[in-house]
């Protein structure tokens, strides 16, 4: 006897079909799994045994065999546990054929027979829409999650023994809770941040234009305080935009149960953090980058990164997603975030205090800002000295009326972008003469002016605007 | 013949890491030091290492040795040799020979007082820097040669200016002229090599050493009739560079530092001891006797003056630059006036003044400093 069941396997944020084949037939004794299955794969015969025993199915003494199609494709992962119980149940006259092969299940089983939530869920059920699945049975763990991708019914099941009573008609699934509303977060608000009036100036500008951020200065500056509160003023993701985001935390198993994003991502890797942790594609996870997609991605202590890493995140900070290859397979996952670095002026961080004298020997000091020379930092639009922080100085402007500035230049900047006038272009040209700035450096001016422009409303970016862009182009 | 003597000489203590010129002026000049017998070598204090070395130079193929060099586009000028440069006959030690190399290799050196030299700190302020380049752009720009050391910091400043500038700049090496020491000036190494001339008392392979250095030193100062010392510690090499130029009857000039602040000490003492006082292109223009250059006219705005007037008290960043405009406007203004010429900015990120601003009005209150 064949039956059929229908799981779904996740490969970066996407969600793929994977066919379930199970064959019971006459002979010596024996479970086998075939078609490139990893080890949590070839791990399911023992959960499946058990959980079928403990949900007091029958585990037919014969010779079973289970395909997983497409066979050549390599596969990982806990998640077909459930399709492989129930192609079983089917093929052995347990649960009813037509319907297990016409539902996609993904879900771990526990040796007691309970279901157990996998990772991707919302992914897995945009795939099972898409491949015009009648439902996806997931555990009630990851229903929430399933049902915000709104394309196919979801089944909550807790068992294996209710997942075939409900296919049966025995029973009901769960109810599935909403996911709860946007909790206004606790947001970090940059009225803490005293001081620093340009470094607030250039965050404001980056939030504006959408550019990359290098901000330079002393420890205990307020870099991290100011890069934390960008989220804040950027405009909150719109409904698909957050959908998005969310597919990504869930793909990558960062998501609570039952919970959903609704802002935007704020990610800080640790400058010990390996080219594949950045991009993505250890087991075909994603990476910061592609979890800072919408959002924030934050690099401290830029020069203390590993080349290698920094190297690799280049193409997805150009080109907005990345392309990850490995043995088992390739994928391309989305990576649309703003990028805001942060560096010590010198590695003892003294360099240019008034009061203490730096340290560093100008062979050290040479090699740390050579580190961060080169690709990256060509993409960073604008870079910002954050001089040590004033404890006396006024508390800043509130996040709210900041965002309500960024929100307006934003709109502007899509509907209508200022032009560069002619009087701002001959400043440019005569800061490119006078060897201020490069080419590049010119043209990464000439966005940032655009910005400026945009952030008061002027139609044309003048030669003021361009004048305040040439200031962000970074010392020496 | 005199000059491959001196030549031969000079690749036996290269061979032998001995400098040989003291004993070859002892010995009555290289011809006599060749010829002598063991004896007399053991009279005069020669190494063992160096009469070895002697003995087997004695037979060298010196031509062939010249061929080599001249692959390198590298001339050797023995004192014997006409192309010697003159300044160096006013040394008590002058070197037995000079190997050249660099664009200019052809053209006869600058006459000493065509050249000023420039050196200073190896690890200086940022301001240091930055007027040592100025003056070595200066200078050059109006066809003076820059005369330096390529050490770290002042010295390449004042080699990076003059190239800037376009105009002809010298180094003195203290290794040979086939070696681009300090390793991380490789690239000036080259912009010298294209533009210029490197010198060496040292042949080619020679390695740099410490007290190469300090011996280097003497060559600088007698290449120019001025030597401008841009911030020097006590101590420093750059004051024996000064020792050297007063006993040869060159101008000694000194940039001010500070008063009290260590990395100027020995560039004040110098001041104090009647070195002659440079801040400024101007000030050097009086000293090269060359025409001094156009004042700029001030900015026309009120509020750039007023930011140049807060800058002439200290180097500041736009936050600290403060006053009645908000941080926007204040940055327009630094760029503008940074596009101009008027300021510049140090590897800190601080904006300076970058040519002498006379204050408009009294100081702004260093109260909305920090």
């Amino acid at each position: 006897m064949v039956a059929r069941a229908l799981t779904l396997w996740l490969t970066g944020i996407t969600a793929r079909r994977v066919d379930v084949e199970a064959h019971v037939a006459d002979g010596l004794a024996s479970f086998v799994v075939v078609g490139l299955a990893d080890r949590a794969v070839q791990e399911a015969r023992q959960r499946v045994r058990s959980g079928m025993t403990s949900a007091e199915f029958r585990f037919p003494i014969k010779r079973l065999t289970v395909n997983l199609a497409p066979a050549q494709e390599r596969k990982e992962g806990s998640g077909f546990d459930l399709a492989i119980a129930l192609a079983l149940l089917a093929a052995s006259g347990q649960a009813p054929r037509e319907r297990v092969a016409r539902v996609a299940a993904a879900a771990e089983l526990g040796l007691d027979g309970g279901l157990r939530p996998v990772r991707g869920a919302l992914a897995m059920a945009e795939a099972a829409g898409r491949l015009g699945a009648d439902a996806l049975v997931v555990a009630p763990g990851s229903a929430t999650e399933a049902a915000m991708a709104g394309t196919v019914p979801v089944i909550a099941a807790r068992s294996l023994r209710h997942v075939v009573d409900i296919l049966a008609d025995r029973d009901e699934p769960d109810p599935i809770p909403d996911a709860p509303p946007a909790v206004p977060s606790a947001l970090a608000d940059l009225a803490d941040v005293r001081g620093q009036p340009r470094a607030r100036r250039a965050l404001e500008i980056a939030a504006a234009g959408g550019h990359n951020l290098l901000m330079t200065g002393p420890p205990g500056s307020g870099k991290t305080m100011l890069a934390r509160r960008l989220t804040g003023i950027l405009p909150p993701p719109t409904p698909s935009e957050a959908l998005e985001i969310t597919r990504i935390h869930s793909a990558a198993g960062l998501l609570a149960p039952g919970t959903r994003i609704d802002g935007r991502p704020f990610r800080a890797p640790h400058h010990s953090a390996s080219a594949a942790a950045l991009v993505g594609g250890a087991r075909l996870r994603p990476g910061e980058v592609t979890l800072a997609h919408r959002g924030v991605l934050f690099l401290d202590e830029l020069p203390e990164f590993n080349r290698a890493a920094l190297e690799a995140l280049r193409m997805p900070i150009e080109d907005g997603e990345v392309l990850v290859s490995r043995v088992a397979g390739s994928v391309r996952m989305p990576a649309r975030c703003m990028v805001v670095a942060a560096m010590n002026p010198c590695p003892c961080g003294l360099a240019g205090d008034p009061d203490r004298e730096c340290t560093c020997p100008p062979q050290r000091l040479h090699a740390y800002r050579s580190r961060v020379s080169g690709p990256l930092l060509d993409r960073l639009d604008l870079r910002v000295e954050a001089p040590r922080a004033d404890a006396h100085a006024a508390p800043g402007e509130a996040t709210a009326s900041v965002a309500e500035r960024v929100a307006l230049a934003r709109r502007r900047l899509a509907d209508d972008p200022p032009q560069v006038s002619d009087d701002a272009r001959s400043l440019l040209d005569r800061a490119v003469e006078g060897m201020l700035l490069s080419g590049r450096g010119a043209d990464r001016a000439r966005r940032v002016a655009a910005t400026i422009a945009a952030l008061e409303g002027a139609e044309t970016a003048t030669a003021d605007h361009m004048a305040e862009a040439l200031s962000f182009r970074g010392a020496g | 013949m005199k000059a491959d003597a001196a030549l031969r000489v000079v690749i036996a203590g290269a061979r032998a890491g001995v400098e040989p010129g003291g004993i070859a002026r002892r010995a009555g000049g290289p011809e006599k030091l060749l010829a002598a017998s063991a004896e007399r070598l053991q009279r005069l204090g020669v190494p063992d290492s160096l009469s070895r070395e002697l003995r087997l130079a004695r037979r060298a193929d010196v031509g062939a040795y010249r061929a080599q060099l001249a692959e390198s586009a590298t001339v050797c000028a023995t004192a014997a040799d006409a192309v010697y440069p003159a300044a160096f006959r006013e040394l008590h030690d002058p070197p037995l020979a000079v190997f050249v190399r660099g664009a200019l290799v052809d053209a006869p050196l600058p006459a000493a007082r065509a050249a000023v030299a420039i050196v200073g700190a190896r690890r200086p302020s940022d301001a240091g820097l930055r007027i040592a380049r100025r003056l070595g752009a200066f200078a050059a720009g109006a066809g003076v040669t820059v005369v330096s050391g390529m050490a770290l910091g002042i010295d390449a400043a004042a080699h990076g200016g003059a190239l800037d500038a376009g105009g002809p700049t010298i180094a003195v090496l203290g290794c040979g002229t086939d070696i681009a020491y300090p390793r991380r000036h490789r690239g000036l190494y080259d912009r010298i090599l294209e533009c210029g001339l490197a010198i060496s008392e040292y042949p080619p392979g020679t390695a740099p050493a410490p007290w190469r250095f300090p011996a280097r030193n003497r060559l600088i100062a007698a290449l120019a009739a001025t030597l401008v010392v841009v911030e020097a510690r006590a101590r420093s090499g750059a004051l024996i560079t000064a020792d050297h130029a007063l006993d040869l009857g060159r101008d000694v000039v000194a940039v001010p530092g500070a008063a009290g602040s260590a990395g100027a000490a020995g560039t004040n003492g110098l001041i104090k001891a009647g070195a002659g006082l440079v801040e400024d292109e101007t000030d050097l223009a009086v000293w090269l006797g060359i025409d001094v250059p156009a004042a700029h006219p001030p900015p026309a705005d009120a509020d750039a003056c007023a930011v140049l007037d807060r800058l002439s008290c200290s180097p500041a960043f736009p936050d600290e630059v403060g006053g009645p405009a908000g941080p926007g406007r204040v940055a327009a203004l630094l760029s503008r006036l940074e596009v101009d010429g008027w300021v510049a900015r140090d590897a800190s990120g601080r904006y300076t003044l970058a040519r002498a601003w006379t204050p408009t009005a009294s100081p702004p209150s260093t109260a909305t400093a920090r």
